[in-house]
């Protein structure tokens, strides 16, 4: 009972602020004002209609990718070698992996601003897709290489006894049946670098501003309405992200 | 026997060096036979499919199939079929994808493709099921799925390891018929791993007795049965009691079983054990309960102290024990009216009845 209740007041705390939000968004207050005098569609109609926003928007969409890519490139051979491979320092290595989950972000950040400073980097969408990419492979890392400990290797078994070499046999079985979790493992990468705001803050500068650094810088110099726009349109994306991968995995992983 | 078809030589297989998980076999198996390799688990039988199949390299010895080294082949070159315990079924594809997959590979006419997949999904009979995913159907189909995928390339040699351990009692004992009606029809030699030995007595043509990494025997099931080669194997495979002895040189015929006496075994069983230690087993079933009169056909007797009684319906199985040593007795038919827990019974059997084994 007890544990019901608490679950409850914690999906409101969760909640909440996509409720007050969401009709904020709405508002035709010129400021933050909640509940909202009255509603219209003004405020999305400047974010569509403008560089403002719409350049970090992309900004943020190139980098994430990028730095998905990144992460993925990294994180597949890795867990291959970590999961699959007995090798001298093994828990070392993963501690190494894993290191930027612990590390503060602004730590991290600072450090990325000086080693990017001397590669010239600073300011660029390459840099920030660096950064970005590293941060994301402890995730990404944690979700492939629990893909890949599942992984019956009697398939792989069954597959070359069947008459295919390694390369059919890892295009034809193992690709297809990891690639659910490749798919979470590669949703995870572009979430944290989208969502991603101090290390962006440090390093991104005017030309790769993404999404969350104009939001900040946005609410501190002029309460624009137009960010509770901004992250209604978040929320209804990663939703429909995590939505759809869930979907996704329940299709190909079976009822059973 | 016939010639050697699959031939095991000298097969050594060691993962960390230091200690052998299949331990130095020689294996001859005949084209078409169906030979079990039953032990206990770790005893280095799925390590020897393993090798068979390519997926590990022996550490010594050699493995030929029909006269040819397979060594140098890698498993996707061998045209051998492997059957898991796991079925192993490729979850992203139809019961007929799974079952074309090899004929796929082998790069085979589509339509060729599809005929022999139906006709060897018909012979699982699945006929119904080819455009099923694996996870729709119950484990006994899939392990029909994986069956018709390890025969349709027409394998020379199915490896099948604990395929019916995932399965309950009554759908176990109905896919080993199911098995053997294959084997006959299909004719693929077979090499069948389990550690349950009234699978391998019921299904095999020969069966392999592992223990640590070794061959203990290698013979028919009922020979396995009968004539164990050594005591480990005896108490492997059926119900057993062991006694141990000494062949007691002067007089011929008899023996002297520690804890009982002079014992009369068959004169041709005592003349080939010359060693003077051995180990003398008496199936449960052979033991009878003895009235006077019958000396001469149970002229071996002892008094049993009945401990347990186990009633089966169609026997009693008679746990106890003479002298302190225990002693198993099973009577066929409705449990007879001596018989009850704690009663004093006099049991005997025939010289025939004991079979030796001589101790190093
Ligand atoms: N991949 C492996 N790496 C190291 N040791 C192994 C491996 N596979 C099996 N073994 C060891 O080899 C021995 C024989 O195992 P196995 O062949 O699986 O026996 P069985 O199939 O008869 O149960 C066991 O002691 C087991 O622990
Ligand atoms: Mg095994």
């Amino acid at each position: 009972m007890l544990v019901v209740v608490v679950a409850l007041v914690v999906a409101l705390f969760l909640v909440a602020p996509i409720l007050i939000v969401v009709p904020m968004s709405f508002s035709t207050a010129i400021s933050f004002q909640f509940p909202p005098p009255g509603y219209w569609l003004g405020y999305y109609v400047r974010y569509f209609t403008g560089t403002e926003w719409l350049e970090p928007t992309l900004n943020s969409v190139v980098i994430a990718l990028g730095a998905t890519g990144l992460t993925m490139a990294l994180v597949v051979p890795a867990s291959f070698g970590y999961v699959r491979f007995r090798f001298r320092g093994k828990s070392f290595v993963n501690l190494l992996i894993m290191a930027p989950l612990v590390v503060p972000h602004v730590v991290s950040a600072l450090a990325y601003y000086g080693f990017l400073a001397r590669l010239r980097l600073n300011g660029t969408h390459l840099g920030v897709i660096v950064a970005h990419g590293v941060l994301a492979v402890p995730l990404a890392f944690l979700v492939i290489t629990a893909t890949l400990k599942g992984f019956d290797r009697n398939l792989e078994r069954a597959a070359m006894s069947s008459g295919a070499g390694p390369l059919a046999t890892f295009f034809h079985v193992t690709l297809p049946v990891l690639r659910p979790g490749m798919l979470v493992g590669a949703l995870f990468a572009f979430l944290s670098s989208f969502n991603e705001a101090v290390v962006a803050l440090f390093i991104a500068g005017r030309g790769a501003a993404t999404l969350p650094k104009k939001m900040y810088e946005s609410i501190r110099l002029e309460s624009d309405p137009v960010i509770a726009v901004v992250s209604t349109l978040l929320v209804t994306t990663v939703a429909i992200g995590v939505l759809v991968s869930v979907l996704a995995r329940g299709r190909e992983s079976g009822a059973a | 026997m016939g010639a050697a078809y699959l031939k095991l030589t000298g097969l050594v297989k060691s993962y960390d060096g230091r200690t052998n998980a299949v331990d130095g076999i020689d294996l001859d198996v005949a084209r078409g036979e169906f030979v079990t390799l039953l032990g206990p688990s770790g005893s280095g039988k799925t390590t020897t499919l393993m090798m068979i199949a390519g997926f590990e390299e022996p550490t010594r010895g050699s493995i030929e199939l029909d006269g040819e080294d397979l060594g140098r082949r890698k498993p996707y070159e061998r045209n051998i079929g492997v059957v898991f315990q796991s079925y192993a079924l490729f979850p992203h594809m139809t019961v007929a994808k799974n079952v074309a997959f090899p004929l796929r590979m082998r790069r085979f006419p589509a339509a060729r493709q599809a005929s022999r997949v139906r006709e060897i999904l018909d012979l699982v009979e699945l006929g119904s099921f080819a455009d099923k995913y694996p996870r729709e159907l119950s484990g006994g189909q899939q392990q029909r799925v994986a069956l018709a995928r390890g025969l349709v390339f027409n394998p020379d040699v199915l490896l099948l390891d604990e395929p019916l351990g995932a399965l309950d009692k009554s759908l176990r004992e109905q896919m080993q018929v199911e098995l053997k009606r294959i084997h006959r029809e299909v004719g693929v030699t077979m090499l069948y791993v389990t550690h349950d030995q009234t699978e391998a007595m019921t299904m095999s043509d020969r069966i392999a007795v592992f223990n640590g990494g070794a061959l203990e025997q290698v013979a028919p099931p009922l020979e396995v049965y009968h004539r164990p080669r050594t005591r480990f194997v005896g108490e492997f495979i059926g119900d057993s009691n062991f006694f141990s002895g000494r062949r007691d040189g002067e007089r011929p015929g008899l023996v002297l079983l520690d804890g009982i006496g002079a014992h009369r075994v068959a004169r041709a069983a005592w003349d080939e054990i010359a060693g003077s230690t051995v180990d003398v087993l008496i199936r449960p079933e052979r033991i009878q309960l003895a009235g006077e009169g019958d000396e001469a056909r149970l002229p071996n007797r002892v008094s049993m102290k009945v401990g347990v009684i186990v009633n089966y319906g169609d026997s009693v199985l008679v746990i106890g024990e003479t002298d302190g040593h225990p002693l198993r007795m099973r009577i066929a038919g409705a449990q007879p009216d001596a018989i009850r827990e704690g009663a004093t019974v006099t049991v005997g059997w025939g010289p025939a009845d004991a079979h030796l084994i001589r101790r190093d």
